[in-house]
Order: structure tokens, then C-alpha cells, then sequence
């Protein structure tokens, strides 16, 4: 009889080889499934980079890859924040660009002829195949089970959570940050297990590269820390937590300060200090542990207790004395806003006015981990019933990131790699009970396997009245059972494929450079109107031309339309956006001033009105008042922008500071001759609007696009017969001049 | 005389503005250099001559048929075109052939290197006979002017007609007496509202110019001399676009592998039409996008491709533009582009297009040996009603690795061609590349081919998976070589 080929599989006669060979074509298909579910928008529009901040990076990428690797270390850009220009080198994480242009010289030089843009599109999903072998290796190390790695790596590759910033195009940091944040953790898991120098090593390594990429690196600076900590709280010091530990902390700082945005920070802020603590208690403790091993008198072991204790004291009491006198730096806003999440709206309104600093919704959690977010607690309890080193771990992790991930909804990336560690656990665990073919017989529990052994003890000691315990084994028999358990398991899965393939289809594969819509026929109709006013820009105007907008559209007018730019999405100037705000929610006769000032010579702003585009900047109208208002409390004010009845309206009833406002002529200038007269509309706001619109003196409309999304405006030169462009225009229009009483005073001789 | 000032300042500001593009014509040298005090010898007359001026496009097109005959006692063969310097650089395409016998090859033009502070530069026209004294020939020169319209006034409003004016001289430009001549000028339309008219009554005594309807007849005049120049200008309304393409690069690659002939086009277009007097409204222009009146923005260019062409893609610097069309059958391959916004006078737009399309169809082998002919367009590109002007022509064929004793053959007359090599994909001695350039070109180009042909063994075509299959040998040698070292510290334990 010939054996089928898959025979020895499901008879589990395949030896080591056969099963690592499985494995490893199971991971690639996971890595496989992980990419190709993030291209969806590359299928669907086109290999482009999306949103807003990847528009930067993909600049600076291209700046790296032109200018090579020194000049863009030095890089100082006087083509953003302009008049003031930004240090770009010193100010960015550079890991993701230095990590793409890498990859763009290697393909170089194997004479592939591949674009740049195309390289940072595809960065992403190809570091997600990556992230789920990342984890597949993390969650080995927490448990014995091999089927819960390669669902932890399932579970990685396509979870919502994850793909949300890590889509085709979403070329941000992000992208190999989870990568080098779960890889980093599996190192520093590997390393406490072996206490090796090589491991604690890498973990350094791999850290230093984490600093280099994304801002978050601080949350492995405090985490590693804290397992430390707790490690030592629960008795557990070891000499390799010792190794790992110490050779993690001073390799991985000194990686860290290579980085010139954080430099020295690792020993001068606040969010360093805990590691920093952590590093001077475990040579404490290994001192105390030294000297205890070799003299073991009981006293003496008390006294070094109070010593640690008293050293501990004194060395935090110094720390906050430092912090109080300004030698180390203070927590920063966006770290209280971690604590209390409506200090932002108060003190830091422009950190409050990003979407994704809001609190998290619940919902978002059903949303972004599906099934997953009940099965998280499940595999943390399993955690806690062995509690090793490495499980500790997972559960400080578990509870830190929970909390992090309900304060901000950006950091739900950092909760998804322990949710999929700990379902997969879970996950895992019922597979394994349930998909046994083999019944548990007398005999075999007679030979004891480890769960019904326990069982057997366990009901020794209960009473013969329960039915369960009078028959000792314990085990699943019934096919019936196994078959319902694991078909339920299966429909999950399923519906978990189904939920992500949805979610990631339909919620995080826009473009948002592009916007697509359905015609009456059924076919895509792409509405292109950003790329057709930055093209416009980028072809028609003077190649200095500077552009004011609100810092949203920023990064995206450097990278798309290449002109320079007040304000971007790098808000590192607070007053310098509050003065953008306040020039467009000002009258023109205070706006012009700030604009000749600033240099500007076009005005952009973006109008969905007539489309019905929700994200316009009426919208956000509201965020540049309390921003401006934040520095000039008695120019802008935020109630005069709502009627007396509190109502933020734009139509016959809105405000006279409203309807005077740059922002609010810019956006509805011209826009009632496409109607009859009277029925203009506004289809965000579902308002008619006045039937007269607004008049524009010192600036004039140049381009405006096709659905009249971007509307962008040329500042008017100064009168060449020096009138005040009020006059000027009234002059052309031929309206009779209104003469000013002026009072007739004594002529006097002008000197001048 | 009407104004002569206005005319010669119009000609100066015309001239600077040819200024910039006199560098582009550098490479226009040829082998013969002409002394500072030439003048051509006088050994032709020319017997009768009929200049026509096409102005149906945005560039004139302009065709002179003249009977020449040679005055001299020897046989003579070198008959000298001039033109006024800052004119010859836009002069595009142009052709000499013998009007008797129309089928055959275009003769041998080149230009001739000069004084270059000299207004007036030359044409040389070698007649491949001599002709022998007494003897007459009749040449039909055609040639085109790049950027000869201007519009006047150089700005107007969003929706008005726009006017060009065209400035040329009544007498042709000779360097040899000219016994009977004339200039017929077919107008595109018959709104002209300014035009030159010649005090000196012409031969016949009548009215010059003669009007018929949208054509215009200056001349007939007699015993013109050699070098005589009378600039007439005309002003008619034109509201169309005036593409300009700067610069097109074109790329063809040819694989021998893949069967496939891949061609992308690089455009820098700029309309020269007349520049908005206010800002663009897009009130006005959404307004008038149902009734489609004339107007002198560039709303699409239509591209007819070779039948047979496929997977097209139109994207510009910043990604795919979406408002292109591809209709493809058996009878036609039309790629319809539209960009992202109108372009009116004065904008610019620069983007790429690009189509593969089934080797087989432009390369034959032949009979004998390893020797393959590649016959292609020099010139494809948009063909629109009022025509595309190209200032300047960048042909790149990549042929396949291995390619050798490469020749080419073209009709279009080209400033530079040169030989490289250009390496992608994995390429170990690189691909055998001709670069050509051609300078003022007109869409009338396009039907012109150019016929490559190389000798490409069949060996050749496995270099590659050779050199790949042994790189990667190589690789796992090192990397098992390697892995086999023991580098471990310490005692190695006894398992």
C-alpha cells in the first residue's frame, strides 16, 4: 500500500526536519497573507504614499537617497517653517529613511531599476512579514505549545490594529518601529533566559535601532525596566537578569545617544530615569546577593536590606531634587496627557486638535482586534498560572498597554503584539486540548499525562459525593464535544479573517490623496483634486513661491507640490501655527500685514462644500481660532466665531467676525455664482449660505480645482498707487469713493 | 510701409526670446566652416518661385517651389538657403527634393557654420546631379517655423478669442536673384483684422496683398535681388493652443526575451498661447464646459498609438493622472489624455506616458546570420488638430544585452547621435543604447521611422540566467564555506 505523502503528518511520524520545513513554509505563507492584505489601496489606486506625515518622510527619504548620508544628517531645510527653516537632520528619527535607502543602494547595486517612491510604498508591508515572524519567535519563548507562535504570527500578520499604520503607502515610522519593538522584545525575553552578553547584545542592538526610528522607543526604555523591577520585587533576581540587564542598559544608551534628536536625553529627561534607577538597584542588589553568598549571617542580611533600602531613598529623593532644579528635564505635555487625558485640550490645545492623540473609543477595540480582545485576558490568566521570568513579562506588558491604548488611540499599536501573544496563547491552548484524536484511556492517564495527573491529585483530596470527582480521569471523550469545540474554533478564525480582510479593505486603505467615488454605473470615479492644485502649484508658480496653509496640508504641499511652505505637520513652533491661525481667522486688513510680512505669496485652502468633504477647513476653522487665541487672547476670540445662541453656523447668521474672517471668504469667494441666485449651498454643513458672498480685496483667486476642494489664492502686491487694496478695488469697480471727514487742520509744510 | 518699427521691435523681442533656445541649436555644426566675409557665389538665378504659407497650425508650415537654373560656365551643385540667424534655429524639418520627381530621396541639407555674430546664416542644398550651365531644376523646400506666432495682445481674459501675429518678409528669402516670385498665405480663418499692406504696387500692378477669401497673395514681383527682405506681418484670430513641447524624451527597449517592445515618452509641454489677463476662474470655465467654446487652454491631448499597443499608463511627477482613456481594437489604439488641469497660455505641464507592444511586429530577422532590423517611430506622441511643436527631440533605443554592430537609419534629419551603454536588471556588460537627438520637429513627424539593425547571437540571450544561476552558486558556496568555519570561544562541549 502506498503511503500518501501526507500520511506522516497527521500520524505525527515526521521527524524534526519535516516539522521545521512545515513551519517554515507556514510562516512564509503567513508573511505572504500579512503583505498582500496591505495592498489593497496599490490595487485599488496606485502605488502612492498616503496621508500626511508619510509625505515627509518620503521628501527626507528622497533628500537621503540624492544628497547621500552626511548632508542629510546636516540637513537644514529652509523650505518648511519658513522664515525660520527647521534643523530636519537633528529634529527626525532617521531609521525609516536610512533603512529604505539601504534597501534603494542594495537594489542599486544589483542593477534594478526601482524607483524610490516605490521602495517606501512597499516598506511597510514587507517589515509586516517580518513583524509576524518577530512574534512567532516571542511568543515561542513564553510557551512550550508550537502551535501558538505560528497563530500568534496569523494573528499579527492580519490584525487591524497593526495593518491601520502599516498599509501599502503608510510609509511612517511606524512601519518598522512594531517590527523592532517585538523583535526587540523577544531579544530581551532570550536574553534574561540565557543571561548571555550576546543576546542582552543584540537586544541593544536592536534597541538603538528602535531609538532610530520612531518616538516610541521609550516605551521599551520604561518597559524593560519595569520587568526588571518586578522580577526583583518578586525575589527573582538572578545573575542573568544581572547580564542581561546591565549589558542591555549601557550598550543600548550609548546606541541611543548616536541618535542627534535624542542625544542626551537617555540621562537628562524624566522618561529615561526609570531605567536609569533600575540600572543602580541591580548593582545593588547584585552587590548585596555578592556579599550575602558570602558572608550568610542572618543579621547582616537585614542591614543590607535597610542599606539598599536607604540607598534606594536617597538616590530617588536625588533624582527628584534634579528634576525639580532643571538638570533634568521635566515630563513633556504629551506625557501628562498619558495621565490625564484632558490636559491636553487645556494647555496643549494643538496636540489635542490631532485625532489620533483622542481617547480611544470603545468600539475601537472590537474594531481593531476583533475576537482577539477576548481572548487577551484569557491567555494573560495562563500567564499567570506558571509564571516564569518571560511570562511576567507579558503581563506587565498586558497591563501597561491596556491602559496606554485607552488613553490615546494611536497607541493601540502598541497594545495589538501582546493581544496576539496572548490569544494565541489562549487560542492555542484549546486547540491543543481539543484536536487530540486520541481519547484519553485508562491506560494512558495510568502513565500520567501532567493535566489529568494534576486532576487525579486534586480530587483526592475533594469528596466522593461529586460524580466528576468519583471517577478520577478526567478527559475529554466525546468526539461530539471535540468536534463542536474545535468547529467553534475554526468559525472564529474564520470570522476573524473575515472581520480583518473587512476592516482593512474598507477603513485603512485610503489614500486620503485620493478620494474615490462610485458613478451611476457602477464604475470608480477618483476624485483627484489635492494632486491637481499641488501640481498646479508645482508647474505654475515661481519655484520660491511661498505657501500658507494650515499646518495639516504642510508636509503634503513640500512633497507633492514642492514649494516652501510657513507651516507643517512638524509642529515643533507653536506661535509661529498660531500665526498662520490667526491671519486666517482674522480680517483681511489684519491678515495682509502678517502675510507681506511672512513673505507669503500664495493662500491654500482646502473646501468641501460642494462635494460634501467632511475634513475641510471650515471644519477645522475652529482648532486655528483656539490655537491663535492660545497667543493673542485679546485679537482672536473664540466666542465672537459663535452665534449668541453658542452655534457655529456659516450661513446668513454667522458671526460678523466670522463672516469677515480670511478663512471664511477664502473658502465660500466665488462659490454662489455656481448657484441661482440665493441657492447656494453647503453641502458639509447642510446650510444655504447668505446670498450674497464674501469680497476679497488683498488677495485674489488663482486656481481653484476641479470640485473645488483646494482653493488656492495669490497675495496681491502692494497698490502701485499706494492705496490700500479696499480702495483699490472699489476704485475698479467704479463705486463713488466715500470721502473720509477729515478734519481741516492748519497746513502744515511736510518734512520729510 | 505700415509701422516698420513696431515690426522690428516685434522681431527683436521675437529673436531674444529665441535667444535662450540659440543654445540648443550649438550642436547644429557640420564639417564645413565658412569664412566671416562669405558670400555665395552667384552662379544660380532663380527663374520663378511660389512661396506657400500654411498657417492652419501653430507653427507656419512653409513650402517653396522655385526653378533654378545655373548661370554659371561649370556645373554647380551647392545651392545656399539663407535665413535670418535667430529664424534658423526655429526652423524645423526642413526638406529639399525635386519636384519632378517627388518620389524620390529628399536631398542632402545641412547647415553651414558661420559668423556667428552674421544676421543672416545658411543652408547648404547639395543637388546630388551637378547641375550643367544653362540647365534648370525645379526644388521644392518645405520646411516648418517653431514659434513663429505671437500672440497679440499677450493677455486676455479666461473666455476671449485669442490673436496671433505672424511677421515673415513678402520676399522670399534667397541668396540668388529671383526673377518671378510670390507669396501665397492660407489663413486658418478669414478674421484678420490686422495685416501689412505693400505701398509699392506689386508686378501686376494690383492691390498687394491679393485677398481670396482666408488666403492672402503678396507678389507677384519681378527682379527681386539676391538678400532683399520686406517684413509684412498679419494679425488673425487663432483660438487655439500653442504646445510647445520643450523637451521629449523618448525611450524604446527592446526584449528579446519577453517579446515586447516597451516605450515610454517624457513630455515638458508649455502652451504659448496668450496668458490670462486675471486670475483662472473655474467659474467661468466649469460654465463653459458644456457649450465648449474655442479657447485657447490645452484640455487633452489624443495620442494614436500603433494598433496593437497595450497597457498604457499616463503619470506625471507626483503619481498616476486618472483622467486618461484607452480605446483599443482592431482597428485603432487611441490613448486620450486629459491633464490634471487646463493648461492655459503660459502654464506648463510636464509628464510621462508609456505603452508596451508586441515585439514580433517591428523586428524581422534575417534570412542569413544573427542580424535583426528594428523599424519604429522616431516620433509618436499627441497628434491634435492644431498641431505639436517639439523643440527638441531625445530618442533613447535600448537594444538587448549583447547586441553588436549596430547601424541606423533615419529620414529625420538629426544634430547628435551616439552610442552608450545602459545597465538594469541584473545586466553584466549592459545594454547596447543609441542616443539621438533631433531638434524642431512638428507632429507631421510622427508617420517618420527609424530602422535599427544589430547582430544579436543566441548566446547572447543566456548570459543571464547563466550569470545569475552562478552568482547565486557562488553565494551558498561562501555562505556554507562560511558557516562551516567554528569560531565559537571557549571549549567547544562534548555533546
Amino acid at each position: 500500500m502506498a503511503t500518501s505523502p501526507v500520511d506522516p503528518l497527521l500520524k505525527q511520524l515526521t521527524g524534526p526536519n519535516t516539522r521545521s520545513l512545515l513551519r517554515v513554509i507556514i510562516l512564509l505563507t503567513i508573511a505572504a497573507a500579512a503583505v498582500s492584505s496591505r495592498l489593497f489601496s496599490v490595487i485599488r489606486f496606485e502605488s502612492i504614499i498616503h496621508e500626511f506625515d508619510p509625505w515627509f518622510n518620503f521628501r527626507a527619504t528622497k533628500y537621503l537617497v540624492q544628497n547621500g548620508f552626511y548632508s542629510f544628517w546636516d540637513w537644514f531645510d529652509d523650505r518648511t517653517w519658513h522664515p525660520l527653516g527647521r534643523v530636519t537632520g537633528g529634529t527626525l528619527y532617521p531609521g525609516l529613511m536610512v533603512t529604505s535607502g539601504i534597501i534603494y543602494h542594495v537594489l542599486r547595486f544589483l542593477t534594478f531599476p526601482v524607483d524610490i517612491r516605490n521602495i517606501c510604498v512597499l516598506l511597510a508591508p514587507g517589515f509586516s512579514g517580518l513583524t509576524a515572524f518577530a512574534t512567532y519567535l516571542l511568543t515561542n519563548e513564553m510557551v512550550t505549545s508550537p502551535s501558538a507562535g505560528l497563530l500568534a504570527a496569523a494573528f499579527m500578520g492580519i490584525t487591524p490594529g497593526y495593518i491601520s499604520r502599516s498599509v501599502a503607502g503608510s510609509y511612517d515610522n511606524e512601519a518598522i518601529a512594531i517590527f523592532l519593538l517585538v523583535f526587540t522584545f523577544f531579544l530581551w525575553i532570550k536574553a534574561v533566559k540565557l543571561g548571555s552578553v550576546f543576546w542582552g547584545a543584540l537586544t541593544a542592538l536592536f534597541y538603538g535601532y528602535m531609538v532610530s526610528a520612531w518616538g516610541g522607543y521609550v516605551f521599551i526604555t520604561n518597559l524593560l525596566p519595569l520587568h526588571a523591577f518586578v522580577l526583583i520585587c518578586m525575589g527573582r533576581y538572578s545573575p542573568r537578569l544581572y547580564v542581561s540587564y546591565t549589558s542591555w542598559y549601557a550598550l543600548g544608551t550609548l546606541a541611543s545617544m548616536q541618535i542627534p534628536f535624542v542625544g542626551f536625553l537617555p540621562i537628562r529627561s524624566s522618561e529615561h530615569m526609570s531605567a536609569l534607577g533600575v540600572f543602580g538597584l541591580l548593582q545593588i542588589v547584585g552587590f548585596v546577593e555578592f556579599v550575602r553568598n558570602q558572608l550568610p549571617s542572618r543579621q547582616f542580611q537585614t542591614l543590607l536590606r535597610a542599606l539598599v533600602l536607604v540607598i534606594f531613598a536617597v538616590s530617588f529623593g536625588g533624582l527628584v531634587l534634579l528634576t525639580v532644579s532643571g538638570v533634568i528635564a521635566p515630563w513633556t505635555g504629551r506625557f501628562y496627557s498619558l495621565w490625564d487625558t484632558g490636559y491636553a485640550k487645556i494647555h496643549i490645545p494643538i496636540i489635542a486638535s490631532v485625532s489620533e492623540h483622542q481617547p480611544t473609543a470603545w468600539p475601537a477595540f472590537f474594531f481593531d482586534l476583533s475576537m482577539m480582545i477576548w481572548l487577551f485576558p484569557a491567555g494573560v490568566y495562563m500567564c499567570f498560572r506558571k509564571l516564569t521570568d518571560e511570562q511576567v513579562f507579558i503581563v506587565i506588558y498586558a497591563v501597561l498597554a491596556s491602559y496606554f491604548a485607552g488613553v490615546m488611540v494611536r497607541l493601540m499599536l502598541t497594545l495589538t503584539p501582546i493581544v496576539c501573544v496572548a490569544s494565541a496563547i489562549a487560542f492555542s491552548q484549546i486547540l491543543d486540548t481539543y484536536m487530540s484524536i486520541d481519547s484519553p484511556t485508562p491506560e494512558v492517564q495510568a502513565n500520567g499525562t501532567p493535566a489529568s495527573a494534576s486532576v487525579a491529585a486534586a480530587s483526592a483530596m475533594l469528596p466522593d459525593g461529586l460524580r466528576s470527582t468519583r471517577n478520577p480521569i478526567v478527559g475529554i471523550y466525546s468526539y461530539t464535544s471535540k468536534l463542536t469545540v474545535v468547529a467553534a474554533s475554526t468559525v472564529y478564525l474564520m470570522l476573524f479573517v473575515m472581520h480583518c480582510t473587512w476592516v482593512t479593505s474598507n477603513a485603512y486603505s485610503s489614500p486620503s490623496v485620493v478620494l474615490a467615488s462610485r458613478l451611476p454605473d457602477g464604475s470608480q470615479h477618483i476624485i483627484d483634486d489635492y494632486r491637481e492644485a499641488y501640481y498646479w502649484l508645482r508647474q505654475n508658480t515661481p519655484e520660491n513661491a511661498k505657501i500658507m496653509s494650515w499646518w495639516d496640508y504642510g508636509y503634503q504641499i513640500g512633497g507633492m507640490a514642492d514649494r516652501p511652505t510657513l507651516v507643517d505637520n512638524n509642529t515643533w513652533n507653536n506661535t509661529h501655527i498660531a500665526t498662520v491661525g490667526k491671519a486666517m481667522s482674522s480680517r483681511e486688513e489684519v491678515s495682509y500685514p502678517i502675510m507681506r510680512q511672512h513673505e507669503v505669496d500664495y493662500v491654500l485652502v482646502v473646501f468641501g462644500g460642494l462635494l460634501g468633504y467632511s475634513g475641510d477647513d471650515i471644519n477645522k476653522f475652529l482648532w486655528m481660532v483656539r490655537i491663535a487665541e492660545g497667543i493673542w487672547p485679546d485679537e482672536v476670540k473664540e466666542r465672537n466665531f459663535f452665534t449668541a445662541r453658542g452655534e457655529y453656523r456659516v450661513d446668513d447668521e454667522a458671526t460678523p467676525t466670522m463672516k469677515n474672517s480670511l478663512m471664511y471668504k477664502m473658502s465660500y469667494y466665488n462659490y454662489n455664482a455656481l448657484f441661482p441666485a440665493g441657492q447656494a449651498q453647503d453641502r458639509v454643513r447642510n446650510t444655504r449660505l447668505p446670498a450674497e458672498g464674501p469680497q476679497l480685496t488683498t488677495i485674489e483667486e488663482a486656481f481653484t480645482s476641479e470640485n473645488w476642494i483646494i482653493r488656492i489664492y495669490k497675495v496681491k502686491d502692494l497698490d502701485n498707487f499706494g492705496r490700500d487694496h479696499g480702495s483699490a478695488v472699489a476704485f475698479d469697480k467704479g463705486n463713488k469713493k466715500k470721502r473720509a471727514h477729515k478734519r481741516k487742520g492748519a497746513r502744515t509744510l511736510r518734512v520729510e | 510701409m505700415r509701422s516698420i518699427a513696431l515690426l522690428t521691435s516685434c522681431l527683436i523681442a521675437l529673436s531674444s526670446l529665441c535667444a535662450a533656445e540659440l543654445n540648443l541649436t550649438q550642436s547644429l555644426s557640420s564639417k564645413q566652416i565658412l569664412p566671416a566675409n562669405f558670400k555665395p557665389p552667384q552662379v544660380f538665378k532663380n527663374v520663378n518661385l511660389v512661396r506657400t504659407t500654411n498657417l492652419d497650425k501653430e507653427y507656419p508650415r512653409e513650402v517653396i517651389n522655385v526653378i533654378i537654373e545655373n548661370i554659371d560656365s561649370k556645373p554647380q551643385s551647392e545651392y545656399y538657403l539663407p535665413f535670418e540667424s535667430s529664424l534658423l534655429s526655429r526652423v524645423g524639418g526642413l526638406e529639399v527634393k525635386d519636384k519632378k520627381a517627388a518620389g524620390k530621396l529628399p536631398f542632402k541639407v545641412e547647415v553651414v557654420e558661420y559668423d556667428s555674430y552674421s544676421s543672416t546664416q545658411f543652408y547648404l542644398i547639395h543637388l546630388p546631379e551637378p547641375l550643367q550651365p544653362k540647365a534648370q531644376q525645379t526644388l521644392s523646400i518645405s520646411f516648418s517655423v517653431l514659434s513663429a506666432l505671437t500672440p497679440v495682445p499677450a493677455t486676455i481674459n479666461q473666455m476671449d478669442n485669442q490673436y496671433v501675429q505672424y511677421t515673415f518678409s513678402a520676399y522670399s528669402p534667397s541668396a540668388y536673384t529671383t526673377e518671378k516670385q510670390k507669396t501665397k498665405v492660407k489663413f486658418p480663418t478669414a478674421n484678420i483684422p490686422d495685416y501689412s499692406v505693400l505701398d509699392a504696387p506689386n508686378a501686376d500692378n494690383t492691390e498687394d496683398p491679393q485677398k481670396q477669401g482666408s488666403t492672402f497673395t503678396y507678389g507677384p514681383y519681378a527682379n527681386i535681388p539676391a538678400g532683399a527682405e520686406e517684413l509684412v506681418s498679419a494679425r488673425y484670430e487663432f483660438t487655439k493652443p500653442l504646445t510647445h513641447a520643450t523637451l521629449l524624451e523618448r525611450d524604446i527597449e527592446v526584449s528579446h526575451w519577453g517579446g515586447n517592445l516597451a516605450t515610454e515618452e517624457r513630455f515638458w509641454l508649455t502652451n504659448r498661447a496668450a496668458t490670462l489677463a486675471n486670475q483662472f476662474s473655474r467659474v467661468s470655465w466649469q460654465m463653459t464646459q458644456y457649450s465648449n467654446p474655442p479657447t485657447s487652454a490645452l484640455k487633452g491631448l489624443a495620442m494614436p498609438l500603433r494598433i496593437g499597443s497595450l497597457n498604457p499608463y499616463f503619470i506625471d511627477d507626483i503619481g498616476n493622472v486618472s483622467t486618461s482613456r484607452f480605446r483599443s481594437n482592431a482597428r485603432e489604439a487611441n490613448l486620450e489624455l486629459k491633464p490634471r488641469y487646463p493648461i492655459f497660455g503660459g502654464w506648463k505641464y510636464s509628464f510621462r506616458v508609456g505603452w508596451d507592444a508586441d515585439l514580433k511586429n517591428y523586428l524581422r530577422k534575417l534570412k542569413t546570420g544573427d542580424t535583426y532590423v528594428l523599424k519604429v517611430p522616431f516620433l509618436e506622441g499627441p497628434r491634435q488638430p492644431e498641431g505639436v511643436e517639439y523643440a527638441r527631440v531625445e530618442l533613447k533605443i535600448v537594444l538587448p544585452e549583447g547586441a553588436t554592430n549596430i547601424h541606423h537609419e533615419t529620414s529625420v534629419p538629426l544634430v547628435a547621435s551616439e552610442a552608450t551603454i545602459h545597465r538594469t536588471f541584473m545586466d553584466t556588460i549592459g545594454r547596447s543604447t543609441l542616443h539621438l537627438t533631433a531638434i524642431n520637429l512638428v507632429d507631421e513627424w510622427r508617420d517618420r521611422d527609424i530602422v535599427v539593425t544589430y547582430d544579436y547571437p543566441w548566446t547572447a540571450g543566456f548570459r543571464k540566467p547563466i550569470v545569475i544561476f552562478s552568482a547565486l552558486m557562488g553565494l551558498f558556496t561562501v555562505v556554507y564555506v562560511i558557516g562551516s568555519f567554528d569560531v565559537s570561544i571557549g571549549k567547544k562541549k562534548t555533546a
